[in-house]
């Protein structure tokens, strides 16, 4: 149980990848806050089922792209624990629409929860990790670097959240906390599910030279890691989980490509 | 202020039309052109003036204005009766 005693916030853990984490983790030993928005009852089944591993859960409903909602569950946070060893921001949402037609709406909509959110949730667990050091992992995806159809404001949101990640890690690194991020492709959860059709999805199986999707356990894997004491030297950095995607972007196009002149 | 007017109010706030135009019978969608992120920022708005939860299952079964105000003045008067 390397995690035996910790606390760990994860942003939006009620369902998907955060619900992976969450349940990883607490499976190493941390106590869980379970972030959630809008499914109240996911968020609850999470936490049932963190605490059939033995250890203790606290659900609590905050809007991360709302700072006095966020503020309010860091006051419960410290109320309650009095520390924080781990934060994982994971809690995303954004507005699908091409460039053009990405409004201010949509803009600070996507921003706020995404990238802001980051930045305001670290610089309050910066000061409950005080004197006893840390880890933040943030999660990202691969539309950061890589332009994906109507990804705009999530993509750009993205990117800025890996750069936090490296500013924080440097700035935060003599206080004893790490921070890294975790960038996967699409991931199979009941979300992408919502936002792309089934033969984009066989696309992407396809497209993913490790033959599958990822699926949540294989970001969970990663972050786990990340928290652990081996991944100590590691800081700053965006760690790719993609079954190998982004460095092989023309696999899908092989049989096309190979009757072409 | 009632339940009615107060959400006129915040739905017309983000959606930046004349609560006027607001009626029971008027579709969010078609009558006053919200798209989702309005009808999300509009759902969010109302769960903190309230204080209620409104999940996602029950707000896609609204076919209109007058079933958001119902199902609003629905949870408001159960959570005053605990």
């Amino acid at each position: 149980m390397p995690l035996k005693g910790k606390v760990t916030l994860v942003t939006g853990s009620g369902r998907g990848i955060g619900r992976a984490i969450a349940l990883k983790l607490a499976s190493q030993g941390s106590d869980i806050i379970v972030n959630f928005f809008r499914r109240r009852e996911a968020a609850e089944k999470t936490a049932k089922d963190i605490e059939a591993l033995g250890v203790k859960a606290l659900v609590i409903r905050a809007n991360v792209g709302d700072p006095a909602k966020l503020d309010e569950m860091f006051d419960t946070i410290a109320t309650k624990f009095g520390h924080l060893d781990i934060l994982i921001n994971n809690a995303a949402s954004g507005v699908g629409r091409s460039v053009l037609d990405v409004d201010i709406k949509a803009w600070d909509w996507t921003m706020n929860i995404n990238a802001r959110a980051f930045l305001l949730c670290a610089q309050r667990a910066a000061k409950l990790m005080e004197g006893r050091g840390g880890k933040m992992v943030s999660i990202t995806s691969l539309g950061s670097s890589f332009v994906l159809p109507t990804y705009a404001v999530v993509g750009v949101s993205k990117a800025a959240l890996e750069a936090l990640t490296r500013y924080l890690a440097i700035e935060l690194a003599p206080k004893g906390i790490c921070v890294n991020a975790v960038a996967a492709s699409a991931v199979e959860t009941e979300a992408l599910k919502f936002y792309i059709r089934e033969g984009l999805m066989k696309d992407i199986r396809q497209a993913t030279p490790a033959g599958r999707m990822v699926i949540p356990e294989d970001v969970a894997n990663v972050v786990a890691f990340l928290c652990s004491e081996e991944a100590f030297m590691i800081r700053g950095q965006t760690i790719i989980v993609d079954g190998g995607t982004s460095v092989a972007p023309f696999m899908a196009f092989e049989e096309q490509s190979a009757v072409s002149r | 202020m009632s339940v009615e007017e107060e959400i006129k109010e915040i739905v017309a706030g983000i959606v930046h039309v004349d609560k006027g135009i607001l009626t029971r019978e008027g579709s969010l969608r078609k009558d006053i052109k919200a798209d989702s992120l309005d009808i999300v920022q509009a759902l969010v708005a109302v769960e903190d003036k309230f204080d209620i939860e409104i999940p996602d299952e029950e707000a896609q079964k609204f076919q209109n204005f007058g079933d958001f105000v119902d199902y609003v003045e629905r949870r408001v008067a159960e959570k005053e009766k605990v």
